[in-house]
């Protein structure tokens, strides 16, 4: 029994490994392919001033994507996303702001910022995290329901209003400072933490969990993993990474915006999902994450170049997502 | 659609098709494939009219893919299918129907919420000019009811009946429809002896008027008993058919595992030490284990035998953390658990094997390597403050697998892709990557071919030696009555039995799984044979 078996089974590999070759060049094929078709109309698309434009745009999806993509890999998603980097942009400008009409020193300033952003962003995912994992309530509902808290709070506290005036030395800081002549900061920062998310994901317990986790979380339980306490982590490792790309933002706009993170749920599970990070969980990475973060930039990169119309543009990246999951459903009952 | 007493119609249409020569069914050369499995490999069957036909084999032998494909439930990658003496291509389960095909499955296809009546009718209720025709059914149903000699009241709803009384609504269904070809797949598995012997009176009766009946079982009486021919599956080929009359007990069973019962299990010395499980009074919040009380020892297999749903698996389920326990105690080496769950269990040396290797065992997507060491993660030679160790964890699963000959012995390939038999042994792994010393087999066996199977009990042998305590609990009878040093067994929810040495054989334990029955009658269950 054992040869024929082994002879149909090879075989069966061969043949989903070239289905998962496809699937794994389908998007850097997609996205030349997608430039090549923009060169023809726009040859600006491929100059070296608007590659980099692209690079430095990514720095802050690919952030978010990231985060979404933690508690993807648990087969969960967190629609809060969007609101709590609205939230964490008012929260942070304002506590900075006043800080420093009181005349506050530059490194309090940045350091009370950090603090708020963060610590909010904290206070979000044990919320978020404590829901879903110890009281194993469906991440759709929780996160909706932060999604409304959050986007209260950033309403209330700003009066609606954005929040001018961030100190110079915040955006200095994290967004047009020079470190590296050549490399801006945002870029910088974006690929120190998918770095570290990649230690993260493949060197420690806790990022195998993840993965284990999400592709079977009953026999996780049984292998005798802190499933519970890893799901949690899950979510707050997500807000964390989401308040940090709030605060990178809050310090490109200068300002604390209420709907700073308007489209930014949408775009970051779009990101991640495209690029890979499966819906079902436990399948996807950080190579996953960048190429769907370039994959929707460049897309809406195009489009501007092209002078499509924001509201246009949304209803295709709506359209891209669902044709990202039929693909993913695809490749698993192949799988 | 009228239905008359169905056994009359089945029978006036078989004995009428039964002067025709041919068999009723015929397949030639049939295979099918799953990934990572060859379920059937080239088997040839054949059922006549008025025929019991035996399917006999051991828990994945392809006995189910093949009934399975006589009643449509899925396609045959290759092979002719002939019912009747006419090619049929392209069966889907209402088409078998039609064509007279009734299966009788173990896995119900009842809907929880409706009715027996309901259920009965379902997919072909009666009605007069578009409105349902309740009272025909329920004179239908009752009628139906009486003729089989159940006890059914078609007003319950499926989901309060008992696991036997569903199992009697399910072959009640087989029987309304027009049946030729009848096909019952471990039917007797939750029926006491005397509703077994009504439902043999039936196949009796059926078998006179020309049905063509397939019969799956493991029980060597019954299968003296009613079979007329017996076709051997092993490994997803037929081994052979025989005639019933002409073969013994041992040639059967030979047939079945491919060996010699004394090579299939090792002989394995008990060397009794300290108990290393104690389990007292413990009942579980559901009442699928009451009051039972039980020991494993070091140095010893303790078997559990019992009927399906007779409370085993949740026995040692809840030893470790996977039920809610209402009452007991429950020690492990000696301390009182009193909160057991799997990572309290794991680091106090016992480890629970499921039964079920794909829904808790197995993450299918993730490699042999992340399955295997998935219960250690928290022991140095794995991880150091948080941060997996990769080399010495690779090292250290490399040696368990081939230790446990996985075939290939490569780590990296993801557990989708290997064969039942592959999949226990990266489950069975995890015993290896730690210190365990208890042992909890759920069907170790279950859906692994013959070879894999003596390699787990060669497994067995290797942890006993070193001291370990072994608990085996399954529903393969040679396995527990071979393995087995002493031998529970459970009867609807409570330990009936302690056998030990010469006790632990298949009339004692058959006698206690029918245990009231055998009590509420004036003779003890006889036994053929032996």
């Amino acid at each position: 029994m054992t040869d024929a078996i082994f002879v149909s089974k090879a075989g069966a590999d061969r043949r989903r490994g070239l289905l998962d070759w496809l699937l794994i060049l389908s998007l850097p094929l997609l996205m030349i392919a997608m430039e090549l078709g923009v060169y023809a109309f726009e040859p600006r698309v491929l100059s070296l001033r608007n590659i980099v434009n692209v690079l430095n745009q990514s720095s802050y999806l690919v952030l978010f994507a990231s985060a979404q993509m933690m508690v993807i890999l648990t087969r969960g998603f967190d629609l809060s996303l969007g609101t709590t980097v609205s939230a964490i942009s008012v929260a942070s400008a304002l506590v900075m702001t006043g800080l420093a009409a009181a005349g506050a020193p530059d490194f309090v300033l940045v350091a009370a910022g950090l603090i708020v952003g963060l610590g909010f962003g904290a206070l979000v995912g044990l919320f978020n995290g404590f829901f879903v994992s110890w009281l194993g309530i469906n991440p759709f509902v929780v996160t909706l329901g932060s999604l409304n808290i959050c986007l209260g709070l950033a309403t209330t506290i700003s009066g609606g209003r954005p929040v001018f005036n961030v100190p110079d030395v915040f955006s200095l800081l994290f967004y047009n400072g020079v470190l590296i002549p050549g490399l801006s900061i945002p870029l910088m920062i974006a690929i120190l933490v998918c770095l570290g998310l990649y230690f993260l994901l493949n060197h420690t317990v806790f990022g195998r969990s993840l993965y284990l986790i999400g592709n079977n979380p009953r026999a996780a339980y049984l292998a005798g993993l802190p499933s519970k306490r890893f799901l949690g982590l899950a979510y707050l490792a997500c807000s964390l990474l989401a308040a940090f790309g709030a605060l990178m933002l809050t310090a490109r706009t200068g300002s604390g915006e209420p709907n700073l993170g308007g489209s930014l749920m949408l775009e970051s599970i779009a990101a991640a999902v495209i690029g890979g990070v499966s819906l079902q969980g436990g399948v996807g990475g950080v190579g996953a994450v960048i190429m769907g973060t370039l994959f929707v930039t460049m897309l809406s990169n195009s489009m501007d170049l092209l002078e499509v119309g924001g509201y246009i543009q949304q209803i295709l990246l709506g359209c891209v997502i669902i044709v990202a999951i039929f693909l993913d459903r695809l490749r698993l009952t192949r799988g | 659609m009228t239905i008359a007493d169905p056994v009359q119609i089945g029978a006036s249409r078989a004995a009428a098709a039964a002067r025709d020569a041919r068999p009723l069914l015929e397949l030639s050369r049939v295979s099918k494939r799953f990934p990572g499995v060859t379920a059937l490999d080239q088997v040839d069957f054949e059922l006549r009219h008025g025929e019991v036909h035996v399917l006999f084999g051991e828990n994945g032998a392809g006995k189910s893919t093949l009934i399975n494909i006589i009643a449509g439930t899925y396609p045959p990658d290759e092979g002719a299918f002939t019912y009747q003496g006419e090619a049929v291509v392209h069966l889907t389960p209402h088409a078998a129907r039609l064509l007279g095909i009734s299966p009788v499955f173990q896995e119900f296809s009842l809907v929880p919420d409706l009715t027996v009546e309901q259920n009965l009718f379902l997919g072909r209720e009666l009605s007069r000019s578009g409105v349902l025709d309740r009272s025909r059914m329920r004179t239908r149903a009752l009628d139906l009811i009486k003729l089989l000699g159940f006890d059914l009241d078609p007003n319950r709803k499926v989901r309060d009946l008992s696991r036997a009384h569903q199992q009697m609504v399910e072959i009640a269904k087989a029987f309304l429809a027009d049946v030729r070809l009848l096909i019952l797949d471990e039917p007797t598995a939750s029926l006491t002896e005397a509703e077994a012997a009504k439902l043999f009176a039936l196949i009796a009766k059926l078998k006179a008027s020309g049905v063509g009946i397939i019969y799956v079982s493991h029980r060597m009486r019954e299968i003296k008993q009613i079979a007329d021919r017996i076709t051997v599956l092993r490994d997803g080929r037929k081994i052979a058919t025989v005639e019933a009359g002409d073969v013994s007990e041992n040639a059967l069973v030979e047939m079945m595992t491919g060996r010699k019962i004394e090579v299939l299990f090792p002989r394995i010395e008990p060397r009794p030490g300290a108990k290393l499980l104690e389990v007292e009074n413990l009942t579980l919040a559901n009442h699928t284990v009451t009051d039972v009380s039980f020991y494993a020892r070091a140095g010893e297999i303790t078997g559990v035998a019992g009927l399906v749903g007779c409370g085993k698996s949740e026995l040692v389920r809840a030893v470790y953390g996977l039920e809610l326990i209402a009452a007991g105690i429950i020690r492990v080496g000696g301390a009182a658990v009193t909160n057991p769950s799997p990572a309290t269990l794991l680091k106090q040396g016992l480890c629970y094997f499921p039964s079920d290797r794909v829904a808790e065992g197995l993450a299918l997507g993730r490699s042999v390597r992340e399955n295997a060491s998935m219960t250690a993660l928290d022991l140095p030679a794995y991880s150091r403050r948080g941060v997996l160790q990769r080399a010495s964890e690779r090292r250290a699963i490399q040696s368990i697998v081939e230790r446990l000959k996985l075939r290939p012995p490569q780590i990296e390939r993801a557990v989708a892709n290997l064969s039942g038999g592959n999949r226990q042994k990266v489950l069975l792994a995890r015993g290896l990557t730690r210190d365990i010393r208890v042992y909890l087999f759920d069907e170790p066996t279950v859906g692994i071919d013959v070879g894999a199977k003596a390699e787990v009990y060669d497994l067995m042998k290797d942890v006993l030696a070193t001291g370990a305590a072994i608990v085996l609990v399954s529903s393969e009878l040679p396995e527990v009555l071979h393995l087995s040093h002493r031998l529970y067994v459970m009867h609807r929810s409570r330990m009936v039995a302690e056998l030990t040495g010469s006790d632990i054989n298949e009339q004692q334990v058959l006698s206690h799984f029918f245990r009231e029955d055998a009590a509420g009658r004036a003779a003890p269950a006889s036994s053929g044979g032996r």
